[in-house]
């Protein structure tokens, strides 16, 4: 089943990349291959992919009826409520982003760490408080003034 | 003679108390890079690329390269103390590792790793000072058809050898490459496949794929496991930590043997630590007179590996600095960061820096010295790294990856695109679709489509010039070997035992 989903998703990129290559505008000069051709070729060279991607379903289910037969258990991935968990952390982490610049990094950073490892490393409150606050407070003039990295100082005057 | 005067000239370099301490600091982190898991050398290296921008080059990719071949040092602790590899090369360490340390000893184990590491580490430098002169003068010859059907060959054994289904490392190389074509064609001028955002015209810098695909896909998949209840707890060092005459005596031959392999496999492309330590297992169960004692704690089966994937690095560093094509997800990172810098590797750098070659690879005859000093003697201080709490350390690697992502361009565009390939990244995981791929051709497809069209400009747009010397038929004909094999292999296997029944 994963595989089909896989096969899927090629075939959907595949297209859209054939599509794309023809919307680039070509001035052919002096270039006898110009922008378009190598990439034609990744297109063609991700259709055999997904033909050899074909090939592997068809011999893995062959497979898989013989182990069904002898009474295996399937070991197809299946989606559980743990994948939810991976959905919410990615928008958290999203929010972060998105507040990034606005709030600074001292200020979204602590916030971030502090939800997470509230929610990740449980009943220690102090070592979580205290390690979203110095990590953001102490990693920020580390990298602005030391390092001579730029991280957005946001709403904060410093 | 000339290539001697360099290669003395380079333990001059390399000895600047300025390269000695970015030795140091390289190794150090390496070891911690290692030790955590989670985040592992390519990410640790993609990370610090955005901080080290304006060191000089040389002290620069000492440091970087001291990450790479640390972590392989610290990633057996953490096999060996929680079964679990602190990086993917340690996996076979982790099964009589871990036996062993359930024994009571763990001081063994991670002093055979230890010892292993640096013998075979140092046997893997010796193969790089010996095969880079010749290696790197045959490949003066090269010209663009050469070197595109060399990493079409690099992609293709990559591809075929990484992970599970030689399918799904094809789509994850193409794909890599399709990324690579993103921004504007440095031929024509044309921005090509941008969708309109101004930040896409440069491209998509490998920094933040690596990153998204390596640090944040591992964040995910170990916060899942924390909710999942599945994560390890480390075990004490039990034990001294040294070795009996006997042990020592059943040591010294798979760490030998083991060191070649490593090397060897580690030259070409494709297999990599991982496939070398496996190698090197199987040789040493083989080779036992007691191969029932391998998955009980058997200290050969901690040897060998830990060697083999130790000498590895140093063989993986052969093209790349020869060549300028690496042969893995780890070394592609590594052209990355050579490439940010202004160097390109490959038989030219050897002739125009070969101070920057030479300090760069006698650094490793001393970044060794100094690793079996941080992981046998000062081993205890590491393994309190396995006592941070990973509910604390897995949100802390997204906010180091957030700052080295802005640090590149200080562009939210960058954050965006790491939270994007941690999603890619975990996906993949759970598909069991490989990332090394997916990195080595993002990494080299400019460079490849660029000649490409060198090699039709000079044919005058005939293919034929990729079939016109006896190098490029070679790497062609490896290429399609390397697609066919998994497929006919089977079948061959197949006639081979109805043969046997018959």
């Amino acid at each position: 089943m994963a595989d089909r989903i896989i096969l899927t998703c090629t075939l959907v990129l595949a297209g859209v990349y054939f599509w794309a290559t023809a919307q680039i505008p070509t001035l052919e000069l002096g270039d006898p291959l110009g922008p378009k051709a190598f990439p034609r070729m990744l297109g063609v060279g991700l259709l055999l992919g997904a033909a050899m991607l074909l090939a592997e379903i068809i011999r893995n289910s062959a497979k898989a009826k013989i182990s069904a037969e002898k009474g295996d258990a399937s070991t197809e991935p299946k989606w559980d409520k743990h994948h939810w968990l991976v959905v919410g952390i990615a928008v958290w982490t999203a929010l972060y982003i998105g507040t990034f610049e606005v709030l600074g990094f001292i200020i979204s950073t602590a916030l971030y760490l502090l939800a997470l490892t509230v929610a990740f490393n449980r009943n220690r409150w102090l070592m979580n408080v205290l390690t979203s606050v110095l990590f953001a407070v102490i990693s920020y003039f580390m990298f602005t003034k030391l390092l001579g990295v730029n991280l957005p100082p946001g709403i904060l005057p410093f | 003679m000339e290539t001697l005067t360099h290669i003395l000239n380079g333990f001059a370099v390399c000895m600047e108390p300025m390269n000695l301490w970015y030795t140091f600091l390289g190794v150090l982190m390496g070891t911690i890079i290692g030790v955590l898991p989670g985040i592992g050398p390519s990410a640790g290296i993609a990370l610090l690329i955005p901080i080290t921008y304006g060191m000089n080059p040389t002290s620069a990719l000492i440091m970087l390269c001291g990450i790479y071949y640390g972590a392989k040092y610290g990633g057996s602790t953490t096999a060996i103390l929680i079964r679990t590899p602190g990086e993917a090369a340690s996996v076979m360490t982790s099964i009589d590792g871990y036996e062993m340390a359930r024994k009571g000893r763990a001081g063994a184990a991670l002093a055979v790793s230890a010892i292993g590491s640096f013998i075979a580490g140092t046997i893997g430098v010796i193969g790089l000072t010996l095969f880079a002169v010749p290696l790197a003068s045959m490949a003066l010859k090269f010209g663009p058809a050469e070197y595109f059907t060399l990493m079409l060959f690099a992609m293709t054994a990559v591809s075929t050898l990484t992970g599970e289904s030689p399918a799904k490392g094809v789509i994850a190389t193409i794909f890599g490459l399709m990324i690579a074509t993103i921004g504007i064609d440095l031929q024509s001028g044309q921005a090509r496949y941008t969708m309109g955002i101004p930040e896409f015209q440069d491209g998509v810098g490998f920094v933040v794929v690596v990153v998204g695909l390596f640090a944040m896909a591992e964040v995910f998949r170990g916060l899942e496991d924390i909710y999942r209840g599945t994560s390890a707890e480390a075990m004490k060092i039990t034990g001294k930590l040294w070795l009996t005459k006997e042990e020592w005596q059943r040591s010294i031959g798979p760490i030998w043997r083991g060191g070649i392999i490593g090397f060897v496999i580690g030259v070409l492309p494709g297999a990599g630590g991982t496939i070398a330590s496996i190698m090197s297992y199987t040789t040493e169960k083989r080779m036992s007179k007691h191969p029932e004692e391998f998955g009980h704690g058997a200290i050969e089966g901690v040897a060998g590996p830990e060697s083999a994937n130790n000498s590895d690095t140093a063989g993986a560093l052969v093209p790349l600095l020869t060549l300028g094509v690496p042969g893995g997800g780890a070394t592609a990172v590594m052209l990355g960061a050579f490439i940010m810098y202004g160097v390109q590797p490959g038989p030219l750098l050897f002739q125009n820096r070969p101070d920057l070659v030479w300090g760069l690879i006698n650094s490793m005859y001393v970044g060794n010295i100094m690793l079996v000093i941080l992981n046998l003697p000062l081993i205890g201080l590491f393994v309190r790294l396995l006592y941070i709490p990973v509910g604390i350390l897995y949100p802390l690697i997204v906010a180091i990856s957030v700052i080295g992502a802005y640090a590149i361009n200080g562009s939210t565009v960058d954050l965006w695109l790491i939270l994007i390939f941690g999603l890619i990244g975990y996906v993949f995981s759970k598909l069991d679709i490989p990332v090394a791929p997916l990195v080595l051709s993002l990494v080299l497809g400019g460079i490849m489509e660029q000649s490409f069209r060198q090699a039709m400009t000079i044919s005058g747009g005939e293919l034929k010039i990729f079939y016109n010397s006896g190098i490029t038929v070679t790497l062609l004909a490896m290429s399609v070997i390397s697609v066919a094999l998994p497929f006919v292999m089977p079948m061959l296997r197949k006639l081979g035992s109805k043969g046997d029944e018959s």
